[in-house]
């Protein structure tokens, strides 16, 4: 539930029982003033008998007025009938003035039978008597009597009238009290019934919106969790070491290989400088390397992982390792960390130079049977000769004879010496003459290509020197020639060359060196394109059982390590096909040492 | 030398091995064709009544395995020595000749084996 929702419930929750208050103050103030209404209503009813019973006080006066005046015939007698007569008048006034119909009839009737028996009874009596006459006419006071009688029954009967209307107010009243009593008890009962349930869904509103904030902060505290937990096991179950390290290079967290690794536990790492516990020099200068994580708070990038490079673990013992590191960013994009990945390649190294030895071992292989094949056939010559020598040869025949021996040990003598220089490693680099190099392994690979069926040309100008591992350059060319005159098969041709290059720019503008390219060109049936990609890696043969499969890839990483470049041209169609291996050697090359 | 020798068919294209081979089996009374390769060697051996031929293995064009077959299937009781400066050939290159022997085992043990090949014949012409 959002806020301004939750508010407005709140200001509903506060105005529903203001509201209802106010309706039931509202019908209190009306049945008030009812109530008021109909308490007038009674008391006018009271003053009505009130003035009632004082007009018949007052009838009651005149008449005993003026009988006394008229047994007596003293005007003093006659005082309260004279007193009446105005307030008479008076209260009669007054009672009109309140009198509902009824009693207004009653009232005239009243008015006029007095007027009567005053006009007609008291004045003349009066009179008389003043005048000094006798008033004791039996018929005359009989007279007098009845409409005095009939006066009285008719007040009676204002009386009456006015005290049944009171008596029926106040039933009235007693109704409307109570009406209004029930009225206000089904009312109140009826508020607090809205209030009670309005109050009720309003709240349920509420506490479910609470409720379902509360179950959305749990289940969101246990996605992170999990998400963490989900990270942590990744982390620990990487088979690289990973150390993050805060924006001062110190060490946050390590994960279980790189522990292993650097021989440090978390628990003595943490919040130890980087360069502490993460310590590397470079393989062959001993030099100490930057550190990743330095170098990324330098260069504020990913930075790549260094070659030759190893790691001095806690104990002091040493690993060969790959390092690469990245910068963790914050969200305003500041440098807030830096996690860094290493592993070891220790294992990796020893495997691939295993792979390099075996290759190079292959291609000695490969040659033996040729080198078996060019030893034996000038031996043989030469065990003949002996045998002819032995057994009495004629005349000028012996010198012949040793003659050709000689020649024929120097053949074996040139074989041997040449695939002693195929195996013979050196240190550093040599100047290594192209033309003769080449010129050798052509010697020794005779046989090959005429057992093969394929014949060789070469144009190889002299005096074209290269530094270079002469082992290793033998061995190049050796896989390459070897596939050409293979590619080339019965009745093909091989052609070798060397193409001096001048330093110099290439169409493009770049910088070409010194050197020489040599090609290795064969009429076979060329490679198709779907195999040409896959030339250079390691364990692609299309020798089947006959290739390791590591030839070219090893020539690739001789090359390279002599700054070379090597290419494979090759061209399936009519009467173009074929393939050209060409390899670029520089006179004076920058030697990269990591290139094998 | 004797006029009853045997002719012998020597193939091989090393040209110095096959000189000094052909001395060597004319001084053991042999008389001897060579060829320089194996079109020239079935041409002679076709054209020739060759009694026993001394066939180098490695060769440009055809090796001495195909040769040996083709001089089987045209004379098949002409016996082969197959002479090769590799070791190890295959089975089914071994089991078409006679004989089978490596370069630089010497000149007795060729001109032994060469005598076997004959007495061989001769004792089963015999018989």
């Amino acid at each position: 539930m959002e806020l301004k929702r939750f508010q407005r419930t709140l200001r509903q929750a506060m105005i529903l029982p203001v509201l209802a208050c106010l309706m039931l103050a509202g019908v209190l103030v009306w049945q008030t003033h009812e109530s008021d209404t109909t308490v007038g209503l009674i008391e006018r009813s009271d003053q009505r008998i009130a003035l009632a019973r004082l007009i018949e006080t007052l009838v009651v006066d005149e008449e005993t007025g003026l009988r006394g005046y008229q047994v007596t015939s003293d005007p003093r007698f006659l005082q309260p009938y004279n007193v009446a007569e105005p307030r008479m008048e008076q209260a009669i006034a007054q009672l009109r003035s309140i009198a509902g119909p009824t009693e207004t009839d009653l009232l005239d009737r009243f008015v006029k039978e007095h007027q009567t028996w005053h006009q007609s009874f008291a004045e003349p009596l009066i009179a008389m008597i003043a005048a000094g006459g006798r008033a004791s006419d039996d018929d005359i006071n009989l007279t007098g009597r009845a409409r005095m009688d009939s006066m009285r029954n008719l007040l009676a009967q204002v009386v009456s009238i006015s005290e049944q209307r009171s008596a029926e107010r106040s039933a009235e009243f007693r109704r409307q009290t109570r009406r209004v009593l029930t009225a206000l008890v089904v009312l109140a009962g009826i508020i607090g019934l809205v209030i009670g349930l309005f109050t009720r869904d309003r709240l349920q509103d509420v506490s479910v919106a609470f409720r379902r904030s509360i179950e959305l902060q749990r289940s969101r505290a246990e996605e992170l969790f999990q998400s963490e937990q989900h990270l942590r096991t990744t982390l620990a179950s990487i088979g690289d070491g990973v150390i993050s390290c805060d924006a001062n290079a110190k060490v946050e967290l390590m994960n279980p290989i790189a522990q292993e690794l650097t021989g440090w536990l978390e628990s003595q790492a943490r919040g130890r400088r980087i360069e502490e516990v993460f310590r590397i020099v470079n393989e062959t200068t001993r030099q100490p390397l930057e550190n990743p994580v330095t170098k990324v708070q330098r260069l504020n990038r990913v930075v790549g992982m260094g070659n030759h490079t190893v790691l001095i673990r806690k104990d002091g013992s040493e690993l060969s390792i790959d390092d690469s590191a990245s910068p963790i960013r914050n969200e305003a994009g500041e440098l807030s960390g830096v996690v860094m990945v290493f592993r070891d390649i220790t294992m990796e190294r020893r495997t691939r130079a295993a792979l390099l030895a075996n290759e190079k071992l292959a291609v000695a292989g490969r040659l033996a049977a040729t080198i078996a094949h060019e030893i034996h056939n000038p031996l043989d010559s030469v065990a003949n000769l002996l045998y002819l020598l032995q057994h009495d040869p004629e005349d000028g025949e012996a010198k012949h004879f040793l003659d050709i021996a000689q020649s024929e040990l120097a053949r074996v003598t040139q074989i041997s010496r040449a695939m002693l220089s195929l195996y013979r490693e050196s240190k550093a680099p040599v100047p290594v003459d192209l033309k003769d190099m080449l010129d050798d392994l052509l010697l020794l690979m005779e046989g090959r290509f005429n057992s093969l069926g394929v014949s060789a040309t070469s144009d190889l100008p002299s005096g074209i020197v290269v530094d270079g591992f002469p082992a290793e350059l033998r061995q190049v060319f050796t896989n390459l020639i070897t596939n050409a005159a293979e590619a080339a098969a019965q009745g093909g041709t091989v052609l070798v060359r060397i193409i001096p290059q001048h330093a110099s720019l290439s169409p493009s503008g770049q910088r070409i060196e010194e050197g020489a390219i040599v090609e290795i060109i064969d009429n076979g049936p060329g490679i198709p394109q779907e195999v040409q990609d896959h030339l250079f890696q390691p364990f692609f043969t299309t020798k089947g059982e006959r290739g390791t499969g590591l030839g070219l890839w090893v020539s690739q990483g001789i090359i390279r390590k002599h700054a070379g470049i090597i290419h494979l041209f090759s061209n399936t169609e009519g009467s173009i096909r074929g393939t050209t291996a060409s390899v670029f050697l520089a006179s004076k090359p920058i030697m990269e040492p990591g290139g094998d | 030398m004797p006029k009853n020798a045997h002719l012998v068919l020597c193939v091989d294209d090393e040209v110095v091995g096959l000189r000094v081979r052909k001395i060597l089996l004319e001084r053991a009374g042999y008389e001897v064709l060579t060829a320089a390769d194996g079109y020239a060697g079935l041409e002679l051996f076709a054209a020739q009544p060759v009694e026993a031929v001394v066939l180098d293995y490695a060769m440009p064009g055809m090796h001495g395995g195909e040769v040996a077959k083709k001089m089987r299937q045209a004379k098949p009781n002409v016996p082969i020595l197959l002479l090769s400066a590799y070791v190890g050939l295959p089975e089914e290159v071994s089991s078409l000749v006679d004989v089978y022997m490596t370069k630089g085992e010497g000149a007795p043990a060729l001109l032994e084996k060469l005598g076997n090949l004959f007495s061989l014949r001769g004792a089963s012409h015999l018989r």
